[in-house]
């Protein structure tokens, strides 16, 4: 029993934090707000270089085979970092592919994400935004040439640099899940204005959008199981980068409490703010024995992995908000303007809040699991 | 990082749940005798003292293993060992301020439970402000003389020895006229009264000293070091219980699970209430969240890192959550809840077996946990302080000194 990091995940989760400090700040990704792409192509390449983007992928394919852990000391820098890009959806659908794709289909696009060249998200919410995996309401028809997809998919990150978007939809045999190519006809990508700048969502409209028979991941009318499996790992994956806004939203608290002088003291030294700051720690030294624990139970394939991912999930995203608002409460009147960074953060866990299961869903299944 | 067991854990494990099924007593232990015979055999099985040195009569355990006794005793519901302050707190502190006649004194008969123990640090006056105690303790040159109040003394009418902070000089800063003794309990100028609690039950009391004796032999440390003892006394042991403390919330949630499906409101069971539902998703979570920061603090308790002030995240963490979760059981529950079954005054109630009568006792204790040993505002201050590094306010007291 060790629940501390090995000497290579503390060697990556440092040599991490200290490029992120370097290449991802505040200052750098402010102007991408108004960038219509919204990331950075130059981060995304060196990314790939430092081995990120193919961390979790088999060596076969340019990656380093490593686990969930190791991933989600990544999210966890990441998270504190505020980096906006398609990291977290193109791990997952890399997963998915490798987890479920044929020979060619992973040829086709593993080494692809791994060096940076190819990015993917998962539409994983219909209309009605039912994060259930059965709940999903796209049709799939057959055509003489595969399938035609009909249906509009909500809040899919990062879906307009995707170069692949995963798109479960009911065919004739059952749920069933597809890659799209998010240029092809009948496929309409709306992105939305949202109130993280640096977290992009889109609808995804397909109307009878073609997809070829060689394009269904797995087989037909089996993909309910997967999709669950990639919903677990996307919600610890969120909790992970969760984790680590709500990190950076303590030390800008904390930092700012033994400077700032009220009373002809630093406001740290008052009670009513260090009581605060005690109780945003907590939730963070909490919330990391959750990401942390699930990462490790999904790369253990542990008897509790799928209620911990659960819990990771719930439980991170009401701390994570809890610290991240609180900070900027200790702030004052700063924590509210544009120019400080708080809110960059702040938005940040809100946003993921929201993605791979929010917790009334999660709380839901983990309901299920313990009360039978 | 690896969260399985190891292979000797888990064989230790198994040893430890056939000896449980083995001898864990079929009825209730009514009796004080009883209990001390109980303690006795658990002691003699090796599972109590299991941190302290082999040469003071301990097994020089791991602490993953007394957390797995722990575990396992509350899993086969086991009724717990006595004097637990002696051999958490008491103990400790002898064997690393004490003298060697000390502790061929007193530390076997402890672990044995031969003689139980007490702890006489808080007093009316001296609460979260311990270090302001007004007890006095004069040198008489071969004793002490000791006049004063203590209070919320846990076990104070079975203990037969105390650990006693008093002032031993009231000129000096007050951090620094404190001594620390070893006080007899059973004798004339020492009256214990219990006080009840709000669970109707009689567990602690208030101790009167009146020109009580405490022997020169019995001074533990200096006389102007008491203060610096009981520090290193308080931050001991924290994580031991982090496993068993989990799986008694569970055994209760369990309960709590099956009252949702019998218990009726708008025409179909509780569990089938989303609101419930919600609720009951909620406590799960943070329960499970309590075993595994749990298991975080006690992987780093076997590899001998020290816990220092995160212990003080620990406390606040599960006492905390306990009181929300017994709020939450009574809200589930309604007035069902609220029942309680009656005991006698002094019958500890195990209030983690979910059984009808005990969640009222259970949602009453949980107020007490963050008050005992450092009330939570305390631990935020530790946190504030010793963690994040915030700086220290500016006190009254410290003004003067």
């Amino acid at each position: 029993m060790d629940f501390a990091f090995s000497p290579d995940q503390r060697l990556l989760r440092d040599s991490a934090r200290a490029f992120l400090d370097q290449h991802v700040t505040p200052a750098t990704l402010r102007p991408l707000w108004d960038d219509p792409r919204g990331e950075s192509e130059a981060t995304w390449k060196e990314m790939a270089q430092l081995g990120w983007l193919g961390l979790a992928l088999p060596e076969a394919y340019g990656g380093s085979a490593l686990g969930m852990v190791e991933t989600a000391i990544l999210l966890d820098e990441l998270g504190r970092a505020a980096y906006p890009g398609p990291y977290l959806p193109t791990m997952l659908a890399a997963a998915a592919l490798e987890a479920a794709g044929g020979e060619a289909q992973r040829t086709r696009w593993l080494p692809a994400i791994a060096t940076g060249e190819a990015r993917a998200s998962l539409a994983l919410l219909d209309a009605d935004l039912d994060w259930r995996p059965e709940a999903a309401a796209t049709r799939a028809e057959k055509t003489a040439t595969g399938f035609a997809l009909t249906g509009t998919k909500r809040f899919v990150p990062w879906a307009h640099v995707a170069n692949v978007l995963l798109v479960p939809a009911q065919a004739p045999e059952g749920l069933t899940l597809f890659c799209v190519d998010p240029a092809a006809s009948g496929v309409t990508l709306a992105p939305a204005q949202t109130m993280d700048p640096g977290t992009r969502w889109s609808s995804v409209t397909l109307a009878r959008a073609p997809v070829a028979a060689d394009a269904v991941l797995g087989a037909p009318g089996q993909a309910g199981p997967l999709l669950a499996a990639l919903l677990r790992r996307g919600a610890v994956a969120a909790a992970a980068e969760m984790l680590g806004a709500a990190r950076r939203c303590l030390d800008l608290a904390v930092g700012y409490a033994k400077v700032r002088e009220q009373f002809g003291q630093p406001i740290g030294s008052f009670q009513a703010i260090r009581h605060k700051c005690a109780e945003m720690l907590l939730e963070v030294e909490n919330s990391h024995a959750a990401v942390y624990y699930a990462a490790w139970a999904l790369d253990a394939r542990a008897d509790d992995h799928e209620i911990a991912a659960s819990i990771a999930k719930a439980y991170v995203g009401d701390a994570a908000r809890k610290v991240c608002g609180e900070a900027i409460q200790v702030h004052g009147g700063i924590g509210f303007t544009w120019e400080y960074d708080l809110h960059i953060y702040f938005k940040r866990a809100k946003a993921l809040e929201a993605q791979y299961g929010d917790g009334d869903y999660h709380r839901e299944l983990i309901v299920r699991r313990v009360a039978a | 990082m690896d969260l399985n067991y190891s292979p000797e854990d888990r064989a230790f494990r198994a040893e430890v749940r056939r000896w449980l099924e083995a001898n864990v007593p079929k009825d209730e232990l009514t009796t004080l005798e009883a209990r001390k015979a109980w303690h006795r055999r658990l002691y003699e099985a090796g599972y109590v003292g299991m941190l302290w040195p082999k040469a003071y009569g301990g097994w020089g355990a791991t602490p993953m293993q007394q957390a797995i006794v722990q575990d396992e005793m509350a899993r086969i519901g086991a009724p717990p060992p006595i004097n637990g302050l002696g051999i958490g707190f008491i103990g400790p502190t002898i064997i690393v301020h004490g003298t060697d006649w000390q502790k061929q004194r007193y530390l076997k008969k402890m672990l044995t439970a031969e003689e139980i123990w007490c702890q006489l640090y808080s007093e009316p006056n001296a609460g979260s402000d311990l270090a302001s105690l007004k007890t006095r303790a004069e040198d008489q040159g071969d004793h002490f003389l000791v006049n004063g109040q203590k209070i919320w003394t846990s076990s104070g009418p079975i203990a037969d020895w105390g650990i006693l902070l008093a002032r031993s000089d009231p000129k000096v800063a007050k951090h620094k006229g404190i001594a620390c003794f070893l006080l007899h309990m059973r004798q004339p100028g020492v009256e214990v009264r219990p006080l009840r609690q709000i669970t109707g039950h009689a567990l602690f009391s208030e101790v009167f000293m009146t020109n009580a004796r405490a022997e020169t032999r019995d001074l533990i440390g200096r006389l102007d070091q008491g203060w610096a003892i009981a520090q290193t006394t308080l931050g001991y042991e924290r994580g031991a219980n982090s496993l068993g403390r989990v799986t008694r919330y569970a055994i209760a949630f369990h309960q709590l699970v099956r009252a949702a499906k019998e218990l009726r409101r708008g025409g179909r069971p509780l569990l089938e209430d989303p609101v419930v539902r919600a609720k009951l998703g909620r406590a799960w979570a943070e329960l499970e969240v309590q075993r595994y920061a749990g298991l975080r603090v006690l992987s780093a308790l076997n590899k001998g890192e020290p816990p220092g002030a995160a212990s003080s995240i620990t406390k606040l963490s599960y006492t905390e959550f306990e009181k929300r979760y017994y709020e939450t059981a009574l809200e589930i529950l309604g007035p069902w809840g609220q029942l309680m079954a009656s005991r006698e005054e002094f019958e500890e109630v195990d209030t983690s077996s979910g059984e009808p009568g005990t969640w009222a006792t259970a949602f009453l204790w949980a107020r007490a946990g963050t008050i005992y040993s450092g009330s939570s505002e305390i631990q935020k201050n530790i946190i504030g302080e010793r963690v994040l590094g915030l700086p220290k306010e500016v006190r009254a007291d410290r003004l003067k000194a």
